[in-house]
């Protein structure tokens, strides 16, 4: 039994409207402290600023907010090019306003809001499995993190030790889940530097990976695997023979195509000095996870704020210090190969104990906890309240909402045409976003 | 010589395209998830099945596939994935006299012939919906060997393929691609939240479903769908849809 | 020899011209009222002189002992044609365009136009002379009367006079050498190619090309116009007829040169094509709805040099056919050129008078439509100078890329090689100047009235665009008869009767197609907008009586975002800067930034509002600013050394000078 998460000082439960007190933790983990001082930075929610003075700005859209601040510009012939919220290029709806004067992008808003589906309020008063189900639909394609995440706060908060095999199948979950999320973003990017064959190859190995979930976990996004009171999968030595050798196949074909992909003189041209965000941009937007990595700052959950079962494995750390769309891209190659080891060690030491999830009998002590697990894309920080193993209260702090204002400052002087490269190499997405 | 490295991977990896629709799909194309949980054969569905649904797509006369998401949750109650791929219907089960139901009739666009262009608008969802549309686009799918191609334009669409529970602010958007799509034109509503909300219907700020803002030619249930239901509704659109006794 | 009364009509339109200025006095409506009358008869008259030969009117003896007279033959008819063509518009449009309390713009106008006249039917270099003095004074006087800052009005008036007394003084050169060669004024072909030929040559070129506005003196085109914002009458005249005057001084001198060596024709494309390539891309990122226009005239009279430069390789090397077809080129590249500028000058007007700007990216954006004239003229202009069948920039265009695609049969790989740069330059400059005729039609027809603007009162403004717009349609389409009824004036120029280069192909009857070499290309202007107009009744008729079809209006897509919002649409400054950016190098384009208000919070990157301009540079105005600050500085030092205020020095200097005189006077007699 092992705990997941950290407990936190509930106190007198304050309400939290904008993420700017410090989150305090009760761990004693000495890579804390490093974090505490980024956290400063961090957990600033960046309450959308009312577009102003400084030439015409646009009406805002009801129901749509600003991600990040950019510079008003004024000038003669400058205006805002509107971009979404149903755009070509960004398989989402998210709108983009793009100052400009043509051709250069002077500032760069990205809006929010379009997909909220208000989870959060919707879940309070939920029983935290049918709470999960909403959780792990904020974003599809991140779904075990979030689950992984607001499972651990909420067992925190309840004081749930957790058997120690569960937790090796969340970061079972999670891992493939970054695979997926990394080939699929580089993909993207290949289709932005028109790499055809090398898109439809690494689109293919996603598909493998989706169905490699599917076959695991009974769901090709593994919605409700996770989750106490769904269906009790247990990952079976048969089951785990199976995965290593798909993994075997996986890394493989993802060296091959990586390494050729790599040798494209035109993709990695393209991508070189493009959205370029130094190391001093980076932690003052509150950057995270590969984007942060990619620009010389080495952090990442798994390794400076672990929770089993990373306290056991080696984890090693892809770094890159140039910071533009390639040291990205180059950050997620590389966390492929590095996830490809951590799933190797994980079976290694998989525990004998049963990995079952039957839901307890009687919920236990009402509290407050706060768990973070490193997404595909970054650090996702959940805090949940939790009282009769109902919901009280939902907050998350998503990477998506952290990288935003530094996705717009990279944009910042960039050509339109650097738009999806600088878009897909921060991997964002709005449906965590706006939850 | 990446041009040569390239080419010899294709090579080794051989063809991954499924033959769907001329032959149905295989059990990789087909998850377990692909059609709602049904209670074995002869068995009547239990009061405790229908409370244990979470979005109440069990009544005791059936599984709603539309509004089921796929959960898991009824395996339980001796609940069992068996059917095939869940696919497309013209009329939601639960409004079968809704706004829809007189369009649903035969293959809306069948005199287009054989090809399709395809305008993929997200109101809200969860990106898999948006990733399983457009994995009908990679090689394991290839819709393209089948004439369907998505487009960056309504202007040039033929179809609306919408994803997600519609926002407030996603319903003036949608409005508008629909309005920009030249006729004649069709609308599919794919996955659980673009039908009627799935997992979050009845949360505050959203429409219960796409049929409240434009009229809906299909369904596809699902939470997402696999790719081989979008293809399946997309090929129902033109009347080139698998039969179950192909001829 | 035609009738001796078009001799008194002839002199009869000149006066006028020049009366129309007092009748101004009385009133400005009575002064353009005076001139536009005047520009008719002077049609008329070019129009039966070409049509019948010479015209000469009543002969008096000059100061110089010389017999003088107003005449018109095959070269000066065609140019007055164009000319009077031009100020029918412009006299009809100032009628209602003029509003000024003063009488000062009508006045000068007809001063300029009486001027212009009367150099085109000078019959001695004396008179024309005297034309050229005062059209250039009073051209200076209609830029005076521009709105705007004062300083920069007069700065840029005082631009165009310094270049204008430059033009004046190198055109005095060639004169005299001339005078020297032949004896006479007008008497030619002079013939052989000596040093004081070349002088004569290419004192003309720069002086006439001055008034041209080419390369590298074009900012004597665009400055005063789009600097001063000039009233768009004047604008119209300076752009469409000033540059055409300049044209035919260069034109007649070197018809009376004769046999020219090649470099002639090689220095004069080079001029030519220089002076394409930066007009179309100075035009193309133009803000200016008259600083546009002004550099599309740099382009077109760099189009008539290519195409004169062209004949004058060929003739050089013995080409006649190609030489003749060029010369066709040129002819019609002036006419067409000199109309559709003053629809777009016209059309500039026009837009200002309901807006109250100059700026494009700050007319733009409205959803008020021109009325149909103005629409109708300024896109026939448009289409026109951006080379568009079936109109009479599209001719031209097509017949000076004929000429220099022949390049291939010059004798020396110089000229050839010059030629392939030339065509080089001016294919892409047609790319260039269709990004600014899009621009100029997309926005400024589209415009938002401004409060403090006049709507435009009379509905005449813009039917004068539309009637033009109309001239520059028959232009083209009715090219090849266009060609036959100016070769009176390729036959004067050339001294010799020329073969109008047109025919018939297949289908095509006779005469209803041009052809360049024999054959090397052919086009028929006629036949183009027959084809277009029976596939679009064709089509309409399917869709109509066929399908039933019906048409839907929607909105444009915008991503999903509502189209049109205020704020959120491109500017015309938006549409080029790909450009700017592209052609950094050529365009000088500097960004610049200011920051504006306050830092609101320390520490996080909070974005600093700023103030942003992107400037492009004219690098040749950096020369003159550098030359004017040479200038400024050796006079500054001859001051102090020479005038320091002693009479000792001044009496040296005196002394000196003179024993100069006399010494060159001893030694060249
Ligand atoms: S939603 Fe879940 S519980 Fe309801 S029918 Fe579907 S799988 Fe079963
Ligand atoms: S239907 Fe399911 S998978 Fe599709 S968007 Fe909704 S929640 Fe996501």
């Amino acid at each position: 039994m092992t705990r997941s998460g950290w407990e936190v000082e509930t106190g007198d439960d304050p309400p939290v409207e904008d993420g700017k007190r410090a989150l305090a933790y009760r761990a004693d983990d000495g890579a804390l402290a490093l974090y505490n001082d980024y956290e400063r930075f961090r957990s600033i929610v960046r309450t959308p600023k009312a577009p102003g003075a400084g030439g015409v700005r646009p009406a805002p859209v009801p129901g749509a907010h600003a991600l990040a601040e950019a510079a008003e510009v004024a000038g003669y012939g400058t205006f805002t090019f509107p971009y979404g919220p149903i755009s070509a290029g960004v398989p989402e709806a998210g709108k983009f306003e793009v100052r400009t004067y043509g051709e250069r992008v002077l500032g760069l808003v990205p809006v929010g809001g379009f997909k909220s589906r208000s989870v959060p309020a919707s879940v309070v008063g939920l029983p935290v499995a049918d709470a999960g189900l909403r959780v792990e639909r904020i974003a599809g394609n991140l779904s075990a993190s979030h689950v992984s995440a607001f499972l651990a706060a909420v067992e925190s908060a309840e004081g749930r030790p957790v058997p120690t095999a569960e937790l090796y199948v969340r970061a079972l979950a999670q891992e493939l889940q970054r695979l997926y999320n990394h080939v699929r973003q580089i993909a993207r990017v290949a289709e932005a530097a028109a790499q055809n064959v090398g898109l439809a190859q690494m689109h293919a190995l996603g598909e493998e990976i989706l169905r490699l979930q599917g076959s695991v976990f009974g769901h090709r996004w593994m919605f409700g695997a996770l989750l106490p009171g769904g269906p009790t999968r247990r990952v079976e030595p048969a089951d785990r023979d199976r995965i290593e050798h798909a993994l075997g196949r996986i890394e493989a074909e993802f060296g091959a195509l990586w390494s050729l992909l790599l040798e494209s003189r035109t993709f990695v041209d393209r991508l070189q000095s493009t959205a370029p965000l130094s190391k001093e941009s980076a932690i003052s937007s509150g950057a995270v996870g590969p984007t942060l990595r990619a620009s010389g700052v080495g952090w990442d959950d798994r390794l400076r704020a672990p929770t089993p079962p990373y306290t056991d494995l080696f984890v090693s750390l892809p770094n890159e210090t140039a910071g533009d769309a390639l040291a990205r891209i180059l950050v997620r190659g590389a966390e492929i190969q590095a996830s490809l080891v951590i799933l190797e060690q994980l079976f290694d030491r998989w525990p004998a104990e049963e990995s079952i999830t039957e839901a307890p009998e009687s919920p236990l002590g009402p509290g407050r906890g706060i768990a973070r697990v490193e997404a595909p894309n970054g650090d996702l920080v959940y805090d949940v309240t939790v009282a009769d193993g109902r919901i009280r209260r939902l907050q998350f702090r998503s990477p998506s909402t952290a990288n935003w204002p530094a996705f717009a400052l990279s944009m910042q002087d960039a050509v339109f045409t650097d738009f999806h490269f600088a878009f897909e190499s921060f991997g964002l997405v709005f449906a965590e976003t706006d939850g | 010589m990446t041009m040569f490295g390239w080419l010899g991977r294709s090579a080794t990896r051989g063809i991954l395209t499924t033959r769907y629709p001329d032959a149905p799909p295989s059990p990789a194309e087909a998850p377990v998830s692909a059609h709602a949980p049904e209670p074995p054969p002869g068995v009547a569905i239990a009061a405790s099945a229908v409370n244990a649904c979470p979005v109440r797509a069990i009544a005791p006369d059936g599984v709603d596939q539309c509004r089921c998401i796929r959960c898991a949750r009824c395996l339980a109650q001796g609940f069992e994935f068996s059917g095939p791929v869940a696919l497309a219907t013209a009329a939601r089960a639960d409004r079968p006299d809704g706004p829809s139901a007189t369009r649903g009739a035969g293959a809306p666009l069948a005199r287009l012939g054989r090809s399709l262009h395809v305008f993929l608008v997200d109101v809200g969802s969860c990106n898999a919906c948006n990733l399983e549309v457009l994995s009908i686009a990679h090689p394991q799918y290839d819709a393209s060997r089948l004439g369907i191609f998505f487009t960056n334009s309504p202007r040039h669409a033929d179809v609306l393929l919408v994803v997600g529970v519609p926002t407030e602010a996603m319903v003036e958007p949608l409005r508008r691609a629909y309005e920009a799509i030249p006729a004649p034109k069709a609308v599919v509503a794919t996955g659980a939240c673009a039908i009627r909300g799935g997992v979050f219907e009845g949360n505050a700020g959203l429409r219960s479903g796409v049929d409240e803002i434009v009229p809906v030619d299909l369904y596809v249930p699902g939470c997402p769908p696999p790719p081989v239901a979008v293809l399946d509704a997309l090929l129902r659109l033109i009347g080139r849809e698998r039969t179950e006794a192909p001829t | 020899m035609s009738a001796p009364y078009l001799g008194v009509l002839l002199t009869a339109a000149v006066v006028g011209l020049f009366a129309s200025a007092p009748g101004a006095v009385l009133a400005r409506r009575i002064g353009y009222g005076i001139a536009l009358a005047s520009s008719l008869l002077l049609l008329a008259v070019a129009i039966a002189t070409l049509a019948t030969g010479p015209v000469h009117g009543i002969a008096w003896t000059g100061p110089l002992g010389d017999p003088e007279s107003l005449q018109l033959d095959g070269l000066s008819a065609f140019f007055a044609l164009a000319a009077s063509l031009v100020w029918t518009a412009t006299s009809a449009y100032s009628i209602f365009y003029d509003d000024r309390r003063s009488p000062g713009l009508a006045i000068c106008y007809g001063l300029t136009l009486g001027a212009i006249a009367l150099l085109v039917s000078a019959s001695s270099f004396l008179l024309f002379l005297i034309g050229w003095e005062i059209m250039t004074l009073a051209s200076y006087g209609m830029i005076l009367q521009a709105t705007g800052r004062g300083d920069r009005v007069f700065s840029a008036a005082f631009v165009f006079l310094a270049f204008g007394e430059a033009s004046t003084l190198l055109v005095l050169i060639a004169v005299a050498a001339f005078h020297v060669l032949s004896g006479g004024f007008l008497e030619g072909p002079v013939s052989g190619a000596g040093a004081l030929t070349s002088l004569v040559f290419v004192a003309a070129l720069l002086g006439f090309g001055l008034k041209m506005g080419v390369a590298p003196f074009h900012l004597s085109e665009w400055l005063p116009i789009a600097h001063s914002s000039a009233p768009s009458n004047a604008s119209a005249v300076l752009s469409s007829t000033l540059t055409l005057a300049g044209a035919y001084g260069l034109f007649r001198v070197v018809s009376d040169l004769g046999s020219p060596p090649a470099w002639w024709g090689g220095l004069m494309l080079a001029i030519g094509a220089i002076s394409v390539l930066l007009g179309a891309l100075f035009a193309s990122v133009s803000e200016h709805t008259k600083g546009l226009p002004a550099y599309s005239t740099i382009e077109n009279n760099g189009l008539i040099l290519v195409a004169l430069g062209v004949a004058l390789l060929a003739e050089a090397n013995g080409l006649t056919e190609l030489a003749v077809f060029a010369l066709f080129a040129a002819f019609f590249q002036a006419i067409a050129h000199a109309v559709a500028k003053t629809a777009l000058f016209l059309s500039a007007g026009y837009v200002e008078h309901a807006t109250g700007t100059f700026d494009l990216s700050a007319v733009a954006g409205g959803a008020k439509r021109s009325d149909p004239g103005e629409t109708a003229g300024t896109l026939a202009a448009a289409l026109s100078l951006a080379a568009a069948p079936p109109l009479a920039g599209f001719v031209s265009e097509w017949m000076i890329l004929e000429s220099l695609f022949q390049s291939y049969r010059f004798s020396s790989p110089e000229a050839q090689f010059l030629g392939l740069l030339a065509g080089a330059a001016v294919a892409l400059a047609a790319g260039l100047i269709v990004v600014a005729m899009v621009k100029f039609v997309g926005f400024a027809l589209l415009w938002k009235p401004s409060p403090g603007a006049t709507a435009p009162r009379a509905a005449g403004l813009g039917t004068t665009v539309g009637v033009v717009g109309g001239i520059l349609v028959g232009l083209g389409v009715g090219a090849p008869w266009i060609l036959t009824g100016i070769a009176p004036g390729v036959s004067a120029f050339a001294h010799a009767a020329v073969a109008v280069p047109v025919g018939g192909l297949l289908a095509v009857p006779d005469g209803w197609s041009i052809v360049s070499g024999s054959p090397f290309g052919i086009l028929s202007p006629p036949v183009v907008p027959i084809a277009i107009g029976i596939a679009s009744v064709v089509a309409w008729g399917y869709f109509r009586l066929g399908g039933g079809r019906r048409t839907r209006t929607v909105e444009p897509w915008m991503a999903g975002s509502p189209p049109g919002r205020p704020g959120e649409t491109y500017t015309s400054f938006g549409y080029s800067t790909g450009i700017r950016i592209m052609l950094r190098s050529i365009l000088r384009t500097r960004e610049v930034r200011a920051s504006v208000g306050p830092v609101t919070e320390a520490g996080l990157a909070t974005p600093v509002p700023y103030n942003v301009d992107l400037e492009v540079l004219d690098v040749f105005k950096l020369f003159y600013d550098d030359l004017v600050a040479a200038t400024a500085a050796v006079s500054d030092a001859f001051k102090v050394a020479i005038m320091p205020g002693r009479l000792g020095r001044y009496l040296a200097y005196i002394l000196l000078v003179t024993l100069a005189v006399v010494v060159y006077v001893a030694v060249a007699a």
